[in-house]
């Protein structure tokens, strides 16, 4: 029963580190180039959703605010900085995310200090179960990340520009003689991956607290999951979230709490040498 | 005064050390590692725990030297398998992990509380400028001697070889020549080199702890040889010199600056770096001592 309490614990985490591989692998499979700024992208989201959770008491208008903010902050990150470096190597693209990511910490840290701050939340009684104990907390965030999932993959495969944002990840050489605008389409991914990753920044900080540097941590398991998963699969990357998230939280008995992102890198290194293509990705003929 | 500037000259030296192995990994043979710091924190806790339980000094450098070599072994062997952009996470988080490591494992590392007490350099001068003086002489010597390593390598046969590995590493093996085992040398060689660094480290700061090894110094190298010019000894120095200017030229920015507090500083520093990375990457890819003709 102990260890069924830390898995439905751990599938909360693993949604926020869902969420933030999804982001990651969006951008890989599109743009090429591991973006090492997006944790600090939800962490921009986490301190957006702040400022507005005080003022509404709603957890939802917070969400859709830091959402908001999140996908004009990648918006602006691609036409300032990203778009300009499409011919270059991955290196520079690799770098340049660096710089970007430090940019935005830096603004963060200050705009609202680097004192720990908390979503104050209601307490309220946890759901019972079968012996297992739901908190409605965790409830309302899983429900929050339902609804951006949702609306992630409909746009992924429901509408034009989703269906043009996957021909460019097949094959970026093929969807442009075909007519694809390519410059709209990253415009549209940029702004979908930066919303996912605000929408994981949120639910980091309400669980847990927000600083500067909280969203720079979320990047080694966030990086793992979306190899895990398989590089541009964004199915991949949720499932390889949860089952992350899962793993690190039964962990915690057996190799302690610091160990956890440890973890993370050790499943990540087993899988680049084992198995590449991850879960769900593609086989692909270099790596 | 004179006291103070020898100091930065020991701090900046170190970090040299730490841009050389950089700077010869990325500009010869194309390798990003972004967890540098993980060998610097393998050196400092080798030889600050060695020198602890009394090893000699010179044998705890050795050792840090050869530790961070080893540690690096593992890694080279990755490498080979991954592509450029993997293998940039890959150390990212073996730095981190090393640093879980040194946090967790408290009966060997004291853990966040950190190791006090670490021996200096020439305790038996008198302490004061006279020590300092000796430290600040002796690691400008390996400095130098680490120079010239890397002027060998880029100059000889072994470093034009390393060269075409990244330029073009297919034409390479087709010649037949075997680049993995070079690029497995280059990053044990400037791993050693990082190890050594830390030893001095924390033989000069006295007191090391889990914190001091974030990332965060992993970034400070790579803008100090992206300032300078990848791969070149001269871009190595100016960039590194630019970067203690920077770095010490901010703490007494807090002097003319009323009301800036050293939190907001230090997310100052970070921004600045932030910037510019972005603006090297941007506008000048190949630094201030690069190849001017180029573009």
């Amino acid at each position: 029963m102990y260890f069924a309490q830390l898995a439905v614990n751990g599938l909360v985490q693993g949604l926020v580190i869902s969420l933030a591989a999804m982001s990651i692998t969006l951008v890989f499979g599109i743009v090429r180039f591991p973006n090492a700024a997006t944790g600090d992208i939800m962490t921009v989201g986490a301190f957006s959703g702040l400022i507005v959770y005080p003022l509404t008491g709603s957890l939802l208008l917070s969400g859709i605010f830091a959402v908001v903010v999140t996908a004009a902050v990648a918006l602006a990150g691609h036409l300032l900085v990203f778009r300009r470096l499409a011919a270059r190597s991955v290196v520079a693209l690799l770098v340049a995310s660096i710089g970007v990511g430090f940019v935005l910490r830096s603004i963060m840290g200050l705009a609202f200090g680097h004192q720990p701050m908390v979503f104050s939340m209601p307490l309220s009684r946890p759901y019972r179960i079968g012996g297992l104990a739901i908190n409605p907390l965790d409830l309302q965030l899983a429900l929050l990340a339902a609804v951006i999932l949702a609306l992630a993959f409909a746009v992924l495969h429901l509408t034009p520009i989703g269906r043009q944002m996957r021909a460019v990840a097949d094959n970026a050489a093929l969807a442009r003689v075909s007519g694809i605008r390519s410059g709209r389409v990253l415009a549209a991914l940029w702004v979908l991956a930066g919303a996912i990753a605000g929408a994981g920044g949120v639910m980091l900080g309400v669980k847990t607290v927000v600083s500067p540097e909280m969203g720079w941590d979320m990047l080694m398991p966030a990086f793992a999951a979306a190899i895990f998963g398989g590089i541009g699969s964004p199915a991949g990357a949720l499932l390889a979230g949860l089952i992350l998230g899962v793993v690190q939280e039964m962990s915690t008995p057996f190799v302690g709490f610091t160990y956890k992102i440890a973890l993370s890198f050790a499943i990540m290194l087993i899988v680049l040498l084992k198995r590449p293509s991850g879960l769900l990705g593609r086989i692909e003929g270099v790596r | 005064m004179l006291s103070y500037l020898l100091a930065i000259a020991i701090i900046t030296l170190i970090y040299l050390l730490l841009s050389f192995g950089l700077s010869l990994q990325y500009g010869s043979v194309g390798l990003i590692n972004f967890g540098h710091v993980g060998f610097f924190a393998i050196g400092a806790y080798t030889s600050a725990l060695l020198a602890l339980s009394g090893v000699p000094l010179f044998a705890s450098f050795c050792a840090a030297a050869i530790a961070a070599g080893l540690a690096a072994w593992p890694i080279g062997l990755i490498s080979l398998r991954l592509r450029d952009d993997y293998f940039a996470i890959v150390t990212l988080g073996f730095s981190e992990t090393v640093r879980i490591i040194i946090v967790s494992e408290k009966w060997l590392t004291n853990g966040v509380q950190g190791v006090p007490g670490i021996p200096r350099l020439f305790s038996s001068l008198p302490v004061g400028l006279a020590a300092q003086l000796a430290t600040a002489g002796l690691l400008l010597a390996v400095c130098v001697g680490a120079a010239l390593v890397m002027w060998r390598i880029i100059k000889s046969p072994f470093g034009r070889v390393i060269q075409a590995i990244r330029d073009n590493e297919d034409a390479l093996k087709a010649l037949g020549k075997d680049p993995a085992r070079f690029k497995i040398q280059v990053l044990m060689l400037s791993a050693a080199l990082a190890g050594i660094a830390g030893a001095f480290y924390a033989h000069y700061i006295t007191f090391i702890i889990p914190e001091q090894f974030v990332p965060l110094v992993t970034f400070y190298v790579w803008m100090a040889i992206i300032i300078g010019g990848v791969g070149r000894i001269s871009g190595a120095i100016v960039g590194t010199v630019l970067l203690m200017v920077f770095l010490e030229g901010s703490r007494f920015m807090r002097d003319f600056i009323p009301g800036v507090s050293e939190v907001e500083m230090a997310s100052l520093r970070i921004g600045v770096i932030g910037l510019l990375l972005i603006l090297f990457t941007l506008y000048r890819p190949q630094g201030l001592m690069g190849d001017y003709t180029k573009r």
